[in-house]
């Protein structure tokens, strides 16, 4: 994880945006790309960048899904909401992941070790149901196969 | 033709035809999402990896999806002499050195790995490809680069005609581009079917300047990923097909709005754009001809609404994702209050073919309303979830037995959903309904992108519409309190009644939040009780057993069934009690038991010990009558 940025930096980061051009979500992504996240002097420094309010920005900030307001955890769960793994179990799947890792969807341990979140189907339904595991499919998941995998990543024995 | 671009697109058919008959073999791996998800990547290094230590006279090259997203990794190899080609399946990391070894070394077949032969003759054990069931009668047009081009590399797509639409267009007034998209049919793919030539021609008439041209990649649809398929396979089609509206335009400035749920397509597209930018296509004096045209690549940052064109609007315009009251339309103010122009991807990707072969060769492939063809993409409990390319008119029922190798385990369909989340649900009578627009409009639903939801009798109905609604409200951008209270309080009263706690007239606040929730400004509200509205009419007697009886035949229900012990001597019972995440399993006496107020019923207990452990109807008293009228 990097260190919390200078303002420096972040106003360096984002130098090449402009008013008025499109350019909030750019700037977000750019961001997060770097931090993992956008914290709130990332917000102000985009605002006063792009000659609008930090209130305008947070607003693009709490709209969007992916747009963080906290590090991510070292091991993100994406647990996958589409039609083809709810109609394969994939809602208790989610329940025993939960229950397993003791967080609430889009939560993630006080350590910040692991957390799991809500994702968007991205049409790889052949391997439903399924969850990404910083990003990669494991799929054809039993429930006692993600309780196994929530166990393993609790317990800090899954690299 | 534009002598720049004649140039470009001669020299590439000849680089292409020096390759093909370059006495090599060649390896072309589909590496996209869904073949990554099932370890192509890994196959492609494995590939490259062999190829090189061994020195084989091979070239190994990436290629888009035939379609076949439920067997990748999907491998196609053309023989030294360029005579045969053969397309594989599963071609996983470990089965590398075998085929190598076999398909390659040997210059032989690998018949238990082969779906068919795509050119040159078949064999005993290896029919035509264009025989194989979920082939038969595909009509692929859009797709027709996918498995033989590198989606990276612009000059396979010259070779392959690329651009020579674009071409065309150049030497086209923007009547006559527009007069060639209306005479072809094209409606908009996205689900609305408008005619695309209107549409544009909406936008050539608009009396300001700059004027936009935007597509519409933000495919939302859960279930649905035709649009993802063919960025990922031939971005180039796309981008050539917005060139060609920006003609007939006049437009000189568009966006690509693409989700991020999909960083493959998001680094295709954007290294396609790059391309089209060094050769001259893109950006300032296009191929000289003294035209402008910048593009860009948007990337989404996680919002449903923002596939509804003015929510995604105000999305590139810094503001929240949330649609727009219309009038005014895009056409009139869009982006930055200026003329705009929205389309769907599979809608641009039509156009080269259109201006390339003429209105005539493009819609004579459709003998209905709907002109052209549509790719689909089918989940759910099917036995083969991939992707085609048909003319539209074919009954869903026969779609599903052909092309989605019907239901898993040879259950029956119960029902299907077309659209995603905010069309509807069907039951089995109507999968004799055709795969055109009509019949769902006169539904009130719509057949939508592309994607096809199907589900068999393990399915709960009750259940489907929370994660319908659910879905609805998460995503429900707030503007309306008949959206954002409506889907809350669907959602409220489904999980209520999935809870044992139904009443009869839950059947009313229904049906008002059906007659409320119209009066949104935009589809994401309109359409949003769309799945409890059609599945009371389809399924009308598994709601009412839910409200009434307190029962849900498919067992998924959390309030309405327990999880109890059948049979104490079976030697699984202490995996269930170890998988259980909630500890609900436990033993008294030597007897196991299940502590109802702490099990969760995810059934991991029942998987590991199948004989012991079963799921029974809960007993939930029964609230009379009246006793509580009010939600």
């Amino acid at each position: 994880m990097a260190a919390a940025p200078s303002l420096q930096e972040l106003r360096e980061l984002v130098a090449e945006f402009q008013p008025n051009r499109g350019h909030v979500l750019p700037a977000l992504h750019k961001v997060q790309e770097k931090y993992g996240y956008v914290s709130r002097e990332a917000i102000e420094v985009i605002a006063r960048q792009l000659n609008t309010t930090p209130a305008l920005i947070f607003g693009s900030v709490s709209f969007y899904a992916d747009i963080r307001t906290h590090p991510p955890a070292e091991t993100e769960i994406a647990w996958c909401s589409g039609p083809a793994c709810r109609l394969l179990g994939g809602d208790r799947i989610r329940e025993a992941m939960q229950h397993t890792l003791e967080l609430p969807l889009g939560g993630s341990s006080e350590d910040h070790r692991y957390g799991i979140h809500l994702g968007q189907c991205n049409g790889t339904c052949s391997e439903a149901p399924q969850v990404w595991v910083n990003g990669r499919v494991i799929g054809k998941l039993t429930v006692a196969d993600a309780i196994l995998l929530a166990r393993e990543i609790k317990e800090g024995s899954r690299e | 033709m534009n002598a720049r671009l004649e140039s470009m697109i001669a020299s590439a058919k000849d680089a292409w035809t020096a390759a093909q008959n370059n006495g090599r073999v060649k390896i072309n791996v589909t590496v996209d999402t869904s073949s990554i998800a099932q370890g192509a990547d890994a196959t492609l290094g494995a590939l490259r990896e062999a190829v090189r230590a061994n020195n084989l006279a091979a070239d190994v090259q990436v290629t888009g999806s035939w379609g076949f997203c439920w067997m990748e990794p999907c491998v196609a190899v053309r023989s030294a002499a360029g005579t045969r080609t053969v397309l594989y399946a599963n071609v996983t990391e470990d089965r590398v050195p075998e085929f190598l070894q076999r398909v390659v070394v040997d210059g032989g077949d690998m018949p238990e790995l082969a779906l068919g032969v795509v050119e040159g003759n078949p064999t005993a054990e290896i029919p035509l490809l264009a025989d194989h069931q979920f082939m038969k009668g595909q009509v692929r047009r859009l797709m027709a680069n996918l498995g033989t081009t590198d989606p990276g590399n612009v000059d396979h797509y010259f070779a392959h005609d690329g651009y020579a639409g674009f071409g065309m267009a150049l030497e086209m007034d923007a009547e006559a581009i527009i007069k060639e998209m209306l005479d072809s049919g094209l409606g908009g793919r996205g689900g609305g079917g408008f005619p695309t030539g209107r549409k544009w021609d909406f936008l050539r008439n608009a009396t300001a300047d700059p004027r936009y041209i935007i597509c519409n990649a933000d495919e939302g649809d859960p279930g649905a990923w035709v649009n993802r398929i063919l960025m990922e396979g031939d971005p180039h089609l796309i981008i050539e097909g917005m060139l060609i509206a920006a003609l007939a335009a006049h437009s000189t400035e568009g966006y690509i709005y693409l989700r991020y749920e999909y960083p493959l397509a998001i680094e295709r597209m954007q290294h396609a754009v790059d391309q089209a930018y060094e050769r001259g296509l893109l950006g300032k004096d296009i191929l000289g001809t003294g035209k402008d045209f910048d593009l860009f690549v948007f990337k989404g940052a996680g919002s449903y609404v923002c596939g509804e064109e003015t929510g995604l609007i105000n999305s590139i315009d810094s503001y929240r994702g949330m649609p727009r009251i219309k009038p005014p339309f895009p056409a009139q103010a869009g982006l930055w209050n200026k003329p705009t122009n929205v389309n769907n991807v599979e809608s641009y990707a039509n156009a080269p073919l259109i201006i390339r072969n003429g209105a005539q060769w493009w819609s004579s492939v459709s003998d209905q309303k709907e002109k052209g063809t549509k790719m689909f993409t089918f989940s759910g409990q099917v036995n083969w979830p991939g992707c085609i390319e048909i003319p539209f008119g074919p009954k869903v029922r026969d779609v599903l037995d052909q092309y989605a190798g019907g239901m898993r385990d040879g259950r029956k369909c119960k029902g299907f959903q077309p659209g995603g989340p905010l069309s509807g649900m069907l039951n089995a009578a109507d999968l004799d309904l055709t795969l055109t627009l009509d019949p769902y409009r006169e539904k009130g639903m719509f057949l939508g992108s592309g994607g096809i939801v199907f589900f068999d009798e393990t399915a709960c109905i009750v259940d489907m519409c929370n994660f319908f609604l659910a879905f609805c409200e998460d995503e429900s951008c707030g503007r309306c309190t008949t959206c954002h209270g409506g889907t809350q309080r669907a959602v409220e009263v489904i999980r209520r009644i999935q809870n044992g706690g139904g009443r009869e007239t839950d059947v009313n606040i229904f049906e008002q939040l059906v007659t409320t929730l119209v009066w949104s400004n935009c589809l994401h509200g309109q359409f949003a009780p769309t799945a409890i509205k059609t599945s009371l009419k389809a399924f009308r007697d598994e709601w009412m057993e839910h409200i009434v009886d307190k029962r849900c035949r498919a067992g998924v229900c959390p309030g309405l069934i327990r999880y109890v012990v059948r049979s104490q001597g079976d030697p699984d019972l202490p995996k269930a009690e170890d998988i259980c995440p909630t500890r609900a399993i436990y033993q008294d006496d030597g007897q196991y038991a299940v502590d109802d107020a702490l099990c969760i019923r995810c059934g991991a207990c029942k998987e590991v010990a199948p004989n012991g452990m079963e799921v029974v109807d809960a007993i939930v008293q029964v609230v009379p009558a009246g006793a509580a009228a009010a939600g």
